[in-house]
């Protein structure tokens, strides 16, 4: 069959009234879903699969890939009312769309993050359609020692998010990094940290440590200096995204985007990652840099569009290879196989009018984002009204029935306070949180490729110069490092007898 | 101590309601726990049973994620609950088997549960990357004997590592612990990656994952562990190699429940899973991953899995494989 | 206070936190196996690599706060009895985690509900209190009955 043969096929496939449907209700869970802290992209896929058994197989894995991309979305709303990111990947929301809500501008900086998400997932799925090849080949490149270049650049985007001070920001991400080593050890499979209790061997829940780092320190924060008045400007400046925002911040969403997509088509590194990266990019190329972190549209349009970038990418390693990016795409790939279908080369060749289908279904997915989060905006845009006295009592309690659900423990509520009083420690004391996330986050990525690729080599570190990759990476650190301490060096010169450094 | 707490939970609701549950167990929903996280290879075997198995129960199941350190912390939550039938576990041949043959530091033992089924039996299947110019286990072992061998798994004492090893000293490599290298990856996606980009030369797993690798030509199969050749897999079973030592290598999926779990729960239990696993539908999903649907009585069960623990068991304290810490 | 400057003072916790998981954290809590083919393999080099970090990291902010004038926002302002209500809240949270296997999620957020707004001193009591029985009531039916979670049910009250 031709290619238009395989569109018209297609076309047949998603053009029926169930169909769409499924894709419908697929954004709306996942909207919903994602509104949820604790309820994750994951969770909400894994809850609506059993549902996808009895459709047929388009409608069932349409159904899923609404979820998933409604989810992304969804994650962003909480993150910027409440500042709780309703999913990992929106944390880097939080950075600029909270103090936008403070300032009274959360539908702003709502309807900022609903249309950076739609652009990106768009460019997203359009990327999937054009490149996948080519970008299938690039993922199959990614051993152990590229692994460690990629995530060792990542780590470079701590300074970024690092605030006043860089060395402040560094000595987060160094606490991140020692968190991050409690449970069983990688490759020899020995307790570091646990003291013997079962609950710490798994390490420590990241959604109870994000929540808790995030979220508590606010409600305490509010206690701190409690009353019901909101932030000083709240209700004034402009409370829409204009389209002259959206044209002020479309080159951060393209990079966003773009970002997303290369991050996104590698298997394993997910959207939280690439959201960081993008705004770190964003803040760097900025005229406004001064205003990330207290509030800027063009770190919320970033921030978006690096996590959304990913959701239509992370298709592209599912289709081309049959290989799962991440743990919602290996759920995707369960429902194609209860189905009797293999994703992988071969479904091009078998099943070509479903590849074809699932395109144009995505288009689909973005316009149905757009529609879906529009009026969940509509909705979830009071919250920011609600008085703080009740609100926060609320998100307490909204934290602690979302923590209990990622992993079902007790035990993981008790991790979340504990990280709350550790996040209160560090925003009382000035000391940034998304470094500490960051670090948490890539500090056992690092590790784990550093020691596999020393598995690989038998100790030998060239290994982690042994091909291009590894040379581009090693390149783009360096650069960064040089780029960090210049500018670290002129803020200084500049701001001296001013404030500070 | 969360584990304590729950425990506590646990047998309270029991102190209140066990008298009455007696009589008509089960009264009201049943937490079953899922040792592992969403969306793996246990988690779609447990959510696909959960629709015939709740029909069978006639209460509804509610399905409970609890990951973390290979299956431990999920299954440390079920041995602390209360043996009333309303807290039970899907077992897994990682955290059930091979795990407590593995670890000595591993916070429960098998005496700590009750098999009341296996249900779901998986052979395992060694790949390599048709590239490798690797055609034959004999060329794999040729292969060990001139060095740099990796073989990849989802974790420390999963059973894709002790199959690999298991695979090598029967084919006759004296210490397959030193002769080749373990890489260990986090995930099964992760496991079958690693052959595919070129980290590891070789993997031994579940025939499900595979599959469509297979199909599509990116991975070479080797040999299975199953008595007869698996349709869709071009490669000589355990029986024709004569290695019938190997057909003890298989994954499976069964429910358990805290040791104390009474008798009659069982039995109860095992009639449920008697008529869950003959609904045509759930068979035909499970069958088309590649898995072979067979309920054992809980003896059988119990036996089985024993028997498999042993043999690893003898194997792991020849080559010291004890992981101490 | 006035005569070490909070990033220093930091920078000293920073380093006493590196000394002590150097010296004492990483030799009791991290289990390593006999033979290790290769060091940087141990499962000891990469938290000996933090350890080293955070000593490092302090140093930079004890040299850097030395000669520091820059102003904390957290000392900008002095509210009264801000600690105390911070202290409360630390027992509010300790007694939620511990009543929740008790009484339930429910019940145990109400009372945490009711505990928190008493120390925010709300506008409208009375609607704070609707809100408090209210919303984990609503949590507990989207929770349990539309996502599917095993929300903990106490030993007194069994909800539906």
């Amino acid at each position: 069959m031709s290619m238009m043969d395989n569109l018209a096929a297609g076309f047949g496939l998603v053009a029926n009234f169930q169909a769409i449907l499924s894709l419908l209700i697929g954004v709306v869970i996942g909207t919903i879903g994602g509104a949820v802290p604790g309820i994750s992209v994951t969770m909400s896929v894994a809850l609506a699969l059993p549902f996808t058994f009895a459709m047929a197989p388009i409608n069932g894995i349409l159904l899923l890939l609404g979820v998933y991309k409604g989810g992304v979305f969804g994650g962003s709303i909480p993150a910027i009312l409440i500042k709780t990111p309703g999913t990992p990947a929106s944390s880097a929301t939080v950075l600029d769309g909270y103090p936008m809500a403070e300032k009274g501008e959360a539908g702003r900086a709502l309807g900022m993050a609903l249309w950076a998400s739609c652009t990106a997932d768009m460019i997203s799925n359009l990327s999937l359609i054009l490149f996948a090849g080519f970008l299938a080949s690039f993922a199959l490149s990614f051993r152990p020692p590229e692994f460690f270049t990629l995530i060792l650049f990542s780590l470079t985007i701590i300074s970024g998010v690092s605030g006043k001070s860089m060395l402040r920001g560094a000595l987060s991400a160094v606490l991140g990094l020692m968190l991050a080593t409690v449970g069983l050890d990688l490759i020899y499979g020995t307790n570091r940290f646990t003291f013997g209790n079962p609950n710490l061997m798994g390490g420590l829940n990241f959604i109870a440590v994000l929540i808790g780092l995030f979220a508590i320190p606010e409600i305490m924060a509010v206690i701190w200096s409690p009353g019901d008045e909101h932030g000083r400007a709240r209700g004034l400046g402009a409370n829409r995204v204009s389209l002259a925002d959206y044209r002020r911040c479309f080159k951060a969403i393209l990079r966003g985007s773009t970002i997303g997509v290369i991050l996104g088509s590698i298997p394993g590194i997910g959207a939280a990652p690439s959201a960081f990266l993008s705004y770190s990019e964003a803040r760097r190329k900025s005229p406004h840099r001064e205003n990330f972190g207290k509030g800027e549209i063009e770190g919320v349009a970033a921030a978006e569009a690096g996590n959304n970038g990913v959701a239509g990418a992370t298709l592209i390693p599912l289709l081309s290879l049959g290989i799962p990016g991440d743990v919602i795409t290996a759920i995707i790939i369960g429902a194609f196989m209860i189905h009797g279908l293999q994703p992988g080369p071969l479904m091009f060749v078998t099943n070509a009018d479903l590849i074809y289908g699932l395109f144009i279904g995505l288009i689909l997915s973005s316009v149905f984002l757009f529609v879906v989060g529009s009026a969940a905006i509509r909705v979830f845009k009071y919250v920011a009204d609600i008085p703080r006295s009740i609100l926060f009592p609320g998100v307490l309690v909204l934290c602690v029935y979302g923590v209990f659900a990622v992993n079902n423990t007790i035990f993981d509520i008790g991790v979340m306070f504990a990280m709350g009083a550790v996040g209160f420690l560090m925003l009382r004391n000035d000391i940034p949180a998304a470094p500490f996330l960051i670090a948490y986050i890539l500090g056992p990525l690092l590790e784990d490729n550093f020691r596999q690729a020393m598995l690989m080599s038998g100790g030998s570190p060239w290994i982690l110069f042994s091909t291009p990759i590894t040379w581009i990476f090693w390149a783009l650190t360096l650069f960064s490092i040089v780029a960090i301490i210049r500018a670290a060096m002129t803020s200084n010169r500049q701001e001296q007898g001013s404030m500070g450094f | 101590m969360k584990a304590g707490l729950l425990g506590i939970v646990g047998a309270m609701t029991m102190a209140v309601s066990a008298p009455m549950a007696r009589a008509e167990y089960p009264e009201r929903p049943i937490t079953m726990i899922i040792p592992y996280g969403a969306g793996g290879t246990t988690d779609l075997s447990a959510r696909t049973i959960s629709e015939p198995l709740g029909k069978a129960v006639g209460q509804p199941l509610v399905m409970s994620n609890i990951a973390g350190a290979g299956g431990a912390t999920g299954t440390v939550a079920v041995k602390n609950a209360s043996a009333d039938g309303y807290t039970m576990l899907f077992g897994r041949v990682g955290p059930h088997s091979v795990s407590p043959a593995m670890k000595a530091m591993l916070p429960y033992t098998l005496d700590d549960l009750r098999f009341v089924a296996v249900y779901e039996i998986n052979p395992i299947v060694c790949v390599v990357d048709p590239k490798s110019g690797i055609q034959t286990v004999e060329d794999l072992v040729a292969r060990v004997g001139e060095g740099g061998v990796t073989y990849s798994s989802s974790g420390v004492g999963s059973l894709q590592q002790i199959a690999a090893v298991m695979v090598l000293r029967e084919f006759g490599v004296e210490d397959p612990v030193g002769a080749a290298t373990h890489i260990p990856q986090k995930s099964d996606g992760e496991a079958a990656t690693s052959v595919l980009n070129g980290t590891a030369t070789f993997l031994c797993t579940n025939s499900s994952p595979l599959a469509g690798f297979v199909k599509a030509g990116q991975l070479h199969p080797l040999l299975t562990t199953s008595e007869e050749r698996l349709e869709g897999f071009d490669a000589p079973s355990a029986t024709e190699l004569e290695k019938p030592a190997l057909t003890r290598l298989v994954g499976w999926t069964g429910i358990a429940g805290p040791a104390d779990l009474p008798d009659e729960l069982v039995a109860q239990w095992s009639g449920w899973l008697a008529t869950a696993t003959e609904d045509p539908r759930f068979r035909q999903r499970m069958e088309a991953s590649g898995s072979i649907i067979e309920l054992m009585s809980p003896e059988d069960s119990d036996s089985f899995i024993r028997g498999q623990y042993e043999a690893i068991r003898a194997l792991v304290d020849e080559l010291g494989m004890r992981i101490e810490g | 206070m006035q005569n070490l400057h909070r990033q220093l003072l930091i920078g000293l916790v920073a380093v006493a936190m590196g000394a002590f998981l150097a010296l004492v954290a990483i030799p009791n809590w991290v289990s390593a196996p006999d033979k290790v083919p290769h060091i940087v393999l141990s499962p000891l080099f990469w938290p000996y690599t933090i350890a080293g970090l955070l000593v490092l990291s302090g140093v930079g902010l004890v040299l850097s706060g030395r000669y520091s004038d820059e102003i904390f926002n957290a000392d900008e302002t002095r509210i009264p009895g801000a600690m105390k209500r911070i202290l409360i809240f630390a027992a509010i949270a300790i007694a939620y985690v511990r009543l929740i296997p008790l009484m339930g999620m429910v019940w145990a957020s109400i009372l945490a509900f009711g505990a928190t707004v008493s120390l925010l001193r709300p506008g409208h009591p009375r609607l704070a209190i609707i809100c408090a029985v209210l919303f984990p009531l609503i949590l507990y039916v989207f929770f349990a009955h539309i996502a599917g979670v095993a929300v903990p049910q106490g030993k007194f009250v069994r909800l539906p």
